[in-house]
């Protein structure tokens, strides 16, 4: 019965996010299972530094434009194929978070926060007025696809395949970190800092290297993003509004649990989605009417996400069977 | 000396919480710090263990220079502490408090959860392992906060007021698991309102008034000295008791 629980729930998942595009196969449903798919993998990817690490970034969009940028400027520059370019933008990502981490992560409070808004919105201007990166009109991918490597198909299937296999490759090296001295750690930094230290934690070393491993899958997730829309500008790349997304999805579905960030997406993506074919171009406009309501319904009712909500639900309904059973 | 503090100074501004304290403890002793509120025992104490960085002065664990390691690596060096608060991790379960500890000697998640284990077994929290450490009242933080501290590996422990809130049986049960630990060979500094502990626990107690070390010797020694009486007491009760004998 355990062993049945404990892979059986897992397998059926796994299976409905296989088939999910074969069963909802119009390219409207293929193409929003693809976007969950995409902001799943890099709210993970917040969650690692936001989540479990408890330090808010609110520029995790400039590791996400670095993948993005990298991934066309490679293309664009040197002719090769858009993800020869995703090493490039993990790279930037790395040295970028380093750059910001260092002084930043010994503080406590919202002076990583404030630091992150800042570098975010410096790089999306440096970006918007730099004509190697396309300036303010941006950068695109190949019109018509030289070899597959180019990774540029008019069906949403195989982004949908492509996104789902790093996402199992993301939340895989989440659960490893979870189940780690790593993942042990910035729990307790984040319960305690002065404790954990204490205890032997380098906190600001383990910080920074939740940071880091969180600003690398994000440039992973921006070069995805970039490889599948074939056009980058400092916009969609680098807006502010791309980091609240991700930090919101992540917060929506669950902070420091593994599966929050899908369940976000997975909510949000949608409602997003549809509210820009129902209300078309002003519709943008509601989508941060939405977003506005989730974080005040949030921090007022419900901090800890869906996640925690289900699971004192089915805590409760236990204590109600166990009760009845007695 | 295995942890010392030489010549240390803490300023506040222009208020001297520490002034030119020099105290050490040997190894494998016992060694109580006792003093009114605000005497900088505490501030003293957060020198030894790298929460605060002295103004000037200097801090030695066997015989090398840690005035300027984090407590991350006195933690290493082996020096552990307990807080006069209990800071246990509130969200966490008592064996994972505990494996935060562990962690400090083995990379291993398993291996860190089995020496948690006997330390918790140790200390007689076994039947809370599993309960989550909101759970636990008082005594169980304090207890918590030990076998914590005690999964490091610890070379010295400081215990800063391990048994304030307690009820006298709670003391009693405290300072049974103290003693075994001292007697497992961990050299043991404790800072302590409460004098029956100090009395029954410390080889050598160090008095601290106003930031200044006024008396070190047994604990009979200490106590009938005039200026550790003022000190507690006031000038006049010190007369008074001068007067009396």
């Amino acid at each position: 019965m355990g062993l049945l629980r404990r892979f059986l729930w897992p397998a059926i998942w796994l299976l409905v996010l296989l088939a999910f595009p074969l069963v909802w196969d119009t390219p409207f449903q293929q193409r929003l299972g693809t976007l969950v798919l995409l902001y799943a993998i890099a709210a993970s990817a917040w969650n690692i530094v936001g989540g479990y690490a408890g330090q808010v970034s609110v520029g995790h969009v400039v590791f996400f434009g670095c993948g993005a940028y990298g991934a066309l400027a490679t293309y664009t520059h040197l002719g090769l194929p858009p993800i020869a370019g995703l090493p490039l933008g993990v790279a930037a990502s790395v040295a970028i978070a380093a750059v910001v981490g260092v002084p930043t992560l010994r503080l406590s409070g919202h002076y990583f926060s404030m630091a992150t808004i800042a570098v975010a919105e410096l790089v999306r201007l440096v970006v918007a007025n730099t004509e190697f990166l396309g300036a303010a009109v941006g950068l695109s991918g190949p019109t018509v696809p030289r070899s597959v490597l180019d990774l540029s198909f008019t069906s949403s299937l195989p982004y949908y395949y492509l996104f789902l296999a790093v996402l199992a490759g993301t939340l895989a090296l989440t659960w490893r970190m979870e189940n780690s001295r790593m993942g042990y750690y910035l729990r307790a930094i984040k319960d305690s800092e002065r404790a954990a230290r204490s205890l032997g934690a380098a906190a600001s070393r383990y910080k920074m290297r939740a940071y880091l491993l969180s600003a690398a899958l994000t440039a992973v997730a921006g070069s995805m993003y970039a490889i599948m829309i074939g056009f980058i500008d400092p916009e969609s790349g680098l807006g502010i509004l791309i980091s609240v997304k991700i930090l919101i999805m992540a917060a929506l579905g669950g902070t420091g649990t593994l599966f929050g960030p899908l369940v976000g997406a997975a909510i949000l993506v949608p409602l997003e989605e549809i509210s820009n074919n129902v209300f078309g171009g002003g519709g943008a406009g509601l989508t941060f009417v939405v977003y506005g309501a989730v974080i005040m319904l949030l921090a007022r009712f419900q901090p800890g996400g869906l996640l925690e909500l289900l699971g004192r639900l089915r805590a409760r309904a236990a204590g109600r069977g166990a009760r009845r059973a007695a | 000396m295995l942890l010392e503090g030489r010549d240390v100074t803490v300023a506040f501004g222009a208020f001297r919480a520490v002034d030119g304290a020099s105290v050490g403890v040997r190894e494998g002793e016992v060694l109580g710090l006792i003093g009114p509120n605000g005497a900088g025992k505490s501030t003293f104490f957060n020198c030894l263990t790298g929460d605060l960085t002295p103004t000037q002065g200097s801090v030695h664990f066997a015989g090398q220079d840690v005035t300027r390691l984090p407590p991350e690596d006195r933690a290493a060096l082996g020096i552990a502490r307990s807080f006069q608060v209990p800071l246990t991790f509130e969200g966490m379960s008592v064996l994972d408090n505990v494996m935060i500890g562990a962690f400090l000697r083995t990379a291993h998640t398993g291996e860190a959860r089995e020496r948690a284990g006997a330390v918790i077994e140790r200390v007689g929290l076994a039947p809370f392992a599993h309960a989550s450490a909101r759970s636990l009242g008082t005594p169980g933080r304090k207890r918590l906060e030990i076998a914590r501290a005690l999964a490091t590996e610890p070379k010295v422990l400081l215990l800063d007021e391990a048994m304030a809130g307690l009820t006298p049986t709670e003391v009693r049960q405290a300072i049974a698991l103290v003693r075994a630990i001292h007697q497992s060979g961990i050299t043991l500094v404790i800072v302590e309102h409460i004098m029956e502990v100090i009395v029954t626990l410390a080889e050598r107690v160090v008095v601290f008034n106003q930031g200044r070390e006024i008396a070190n010797g047994t604990p009979a020694e200490v106590t009938s000295e005039p200026q550790v009486i003022e000190a507690y007491l006031g000038k006049r009760a010190a007369r008074a008791m001068r007067r009396g004998a």
